[in-house]
């Protein structure tokens, strides 16, 4: 009796667990192409910052990918893989120019880190190569995703709970939800330029 | 002659004749790869120092081109028959899509007040000459084409459409094909051997046919006319070339224009059409001049080297430097030299040495132009200079004693100019640039041919004449990029002071005045 009852907690609390572990799905319409959307802070609520890094390349004359989300804290690696001389930074977070930063020049075949800890839009250009741009979309919560091409998205592991959920799209003005999420929530948005 | 006037009814304010035509940047690379102007351009056309790269390497990426091609070439054959070369044609490739772009530009220019002027040398009643004060032109529509076949072949041809005349003076600009890095199969230092056909600018510090500035170089048009006229020394060169002219021929040429030696010789000739370009200078008047002795072909070398200044050694080697923020164009100072040599050949009707038989007889006169550059450039601030010495022998007609004609020529006393620029262009902005320009030209020939009304020419035709033998022209502008293919030019040109004399005595009408213009050019390519 005394080892059930030591089980038993722990059984309850898994399924507890996941039983509280939603997911928000839907599509993001009236755009083409990828859009991203993600869970906006929560408050009272921190995140560890993620220790997995994720690399963004230029190759061609063209950032690859072309957007990409990251969790608040994650560090993203910036790779040369052109023969050319490239340099990457961006005016402003969100349209705070004192977020602005730049780079500087490395070459082929050489990385250079940069940690994100200001949620946001980041717009990534080169300063040599002006049709070069990019977008890192970092978002305060690790509750993110990139559509597919179709606009349609899928997040993960988001817990029950009430949340503002925004959607972005490049040249498209964003747009934020109340989700309310029980399991499994569907939510879709509707985005204009 | 017809060109000499035109370059003299310049300084009168006729400033449109000497707008520069052939400025030009290739939207088709543009489309070609996926990226804009200023990749290659800081202030079109004027190439920045990836810009020089991708054109020594024969318009293409200096390293592993084909990743960057958005646009795939066209094969003209599979790669792998080239095994089967000479059983086949060597494979080679063409842009995947045309690659041709197009200009137009359109003026305005507004004169001095004082502009007609020369008007007070006709006789009473007669119509003059009328310069507008201000004043809308049309500029050129040209179409370019460049690009490369393939297996180290580059080609360029530029036309400006609506214009007559050669490379910086419109019509056929360049139209050459040019085999880069022969060197490799020679086993010599990689693009240290290129070689070019066909039509094309000489390898000029600065391009004429090429400038961002609205106006040319006055020293790069400078033509070298003897005295007309018994206010000087009997001169009797009539030497239409100029270095702006296009040169048909072949170039060889080595090294890089973003770093290291560069170097480049040609042999070419300037005028085979055998059509006389005016009467000589000098009596009897029954001559035809060429401007070149198209039996004997010019020559032009030109030597420079460019000391890259970054203390990082790879950045110094590499193709652009590689600053805090980004990659920008080296700091650099380049030295170079240039040397031009020619023969001109003037045809007269003259006797034979029995002082009586029929015979055409050519005076044939060496020259030579020879020359010196620097360039320097801090970041955004690139100063340069040209100077120039120009040399014409100088063969007098002689007639013998108790002869119908002449008989001989005998040498005298050289024709010679000198001359140059100065210009500071400082790019401000990314789409803004201040330039600051001087010109001079030193030619007493140009003096002393206009400072006396010929009553032989036509009415109209007043004459006019520098103050002095030194023509400076003082050049502030400023031009700003509208988009990386569309650009607005402002130019302000302080000339040099005139004269209009009496006709009959000689004496001053009109004392010295100025016909400075101010011009706005307005261009776009796509």
């Amino acid at each position: 009796m005394k080892r059930i009852n030591l089980v038993a907690p722990i059984v309850i609390a898994a399924l507890s667990t996941a039983a509280f572990a939603g997911t928000i799905h839907g599509k993001v319409s009236g755009v083409s192409g990828e859009s991203v959307v993600y869970v906006e802070a929560v408050a009272g609520k921190t995140f560890p910052a993620p220790t997995a890094h994720v690399t963004i390349d230029q190759k061609g004359l063209m950032f690859m990918p072309h957007v990409t989300a990251v969790a608040l804290g994650t560090t993203v690696e910036f790779l040369n893989s052109d023969s050319v001389a490239h340099n990457v930074f961006w005016p402003s977070i969100s349209g705070n120019k004192k977020l602005g930063h730049n780079l500087g020049t490395w070459p082929q075949g050489q990385r250079k880190s940069f940690k994100f800890d200001d949620p946001g839009i980041v717009s990534l250009l080169c300063n040599v190569h002006p049709e070069m741009a990019a977008y890192v979309i970092v978002s305060p919560t690790p509750y993110f995703a990139v559509t597919d091409s179709s606009g349609n998205f899928k997040i993960d592991n988001v817990p029950d709970g009430a949340y503002t959920v925004t959607a972005w799209h490049e040249g498209a003005k964003n747009k934020s939800n109340p989700v309310k999420v029980a399991g499994d929530t569907s939510a879709d948005f509707t985005l204009s330029k | 002659m017809m060109r000499k006037r035109l370059s003299l009814l310049f300084l009168a304010g006729f400033v449109a004749l000497s707008l520069s035509p052939s400025a030009m940047a290739i939207p088709a690379f543009s489309r070609r790869y996926g990226t804009s102007c200023t990749t290659c351009h800081s202030d079109f056309p004027k190439l920045n120092d990836f810009g020089k790269a991708f054109k020594d390497a024969g318009f293409k990426f200096p390293k592993d081109d084909e990743s960057f091609l958005k646009q795939p070439p066209t094969l003209l054959g599979a790669p792998a028959q080239a095994e089967l070369w000479p059983h086949t044609v060597y494979p080679g490739s063409i842009p995947g899509q045309l690659p041709v772009g197009l200009r137009y530009n359109t003026y305005y220019q507004q004169i001095g007040a004082n502009r007609n002027n020369f008007n007070q040398v006709l006789p009473a009643g007669t119509v003059g000459n009328f310069i507008p004060k201000s004043d809308f032109q049309p500029g050129y529509f040209s179409i370019f084409t460049a690009g490369s076949m393939g297996t180290g072949i580059s080609w360029w041809v530029d036309d400006d459409i609506s214009v007559a005349g050669a490379n910086a003076n419109g019509a056929l600009g360049d139209g050459y094909l040019k085999f880069n890095d022969l060197s490799r199969f020679l086993k010599l230092p990689k693009d240290s051997l290129n070689l070019r056909a066909g039509q094309f600018e000489l390898d000029l510090p600065v391009s004429q046919a090429r400038t961002w500035n609205l106006s040319g170089w006055d020293i790069f048009s400078e033509q070298n006319v003897g005295i007309q006229n018994g206010l000087g020394p009997a001169q009797n060169v009539t030497n239409g070339s100029a270095m702006e002219d296009a040169a048909n021929g072949v170039e060889f040429s080595g090294g890089h224009a973003y770093g290291g030696y560069h170097y480049s010789f040609a042999v070419f000739d300037q005028n085979t059409t055998g059509v006389n370009i005016s009467p000589p200078n000098i009596g009897p008047q029954n001559a035809v001049a060429f401007n070149s002795d198209a039996n004997f072909k010019d020559m032009y070398g030109r030597l420079a080297y460019r000391f890259n200044l970054e203390k990082d050694p790879v950045s110094r080697n590499d193709v652009q430097a590689a600053g805090t923020t980004g990659p920008r164009d080296h700091t650099y100072l380049t030295l170079g030299s240039f040397y031009f040599y020619g023969r001109t050949a003037t045809p007269f009707s003259g006797v034979l040495a029995d002082g009586v038989t029929p015979a055409v007889l050519t005076a044939r006169e060496p020259f030579y132009r020879i020359g010196g550059d620097v360039n320097f450039n801090y970041r955004t601030l690139n100063v340069f200079g040209v100077y120039l010495a120009a040399h014409d022998r100088n063969e007098l007609p002689v007639t013998a004693p108790g002869a119908a004609g002449i008989t001989s020529f005998a040498p005298s006393s050289p024709v010679t100019f000198s001359g140059g620029f100065a210009e500071a262009d400082y790019l401000a902005l990314p789409w803004a640039m201040t330039i600051m320009r001087w010109d001079q030209v030193k030619s007493s020939a140009d003096r002393i041919n206009f400072i006396e009304y010929n009553p032989a020419s036509p009415p109209g035709s007043s004459f006019f004449s520098p103050y002095s033998a030194t023509r400076n022209r003082f050049t502030p502008g400023e031009q700003f990029l509208i988009h990386a293919n569309i650009k607005t030019s402002i130019e302000y040109q302080i000339m040099p002071q005139q004269i209009v004399y009496n006709p009959a005595t000689g004496a001053v009408i009109t004392g010295p005045f100025r016909t400075n213009a101010l011009i706005v050019g307005l261009e776009f390519l796509y």
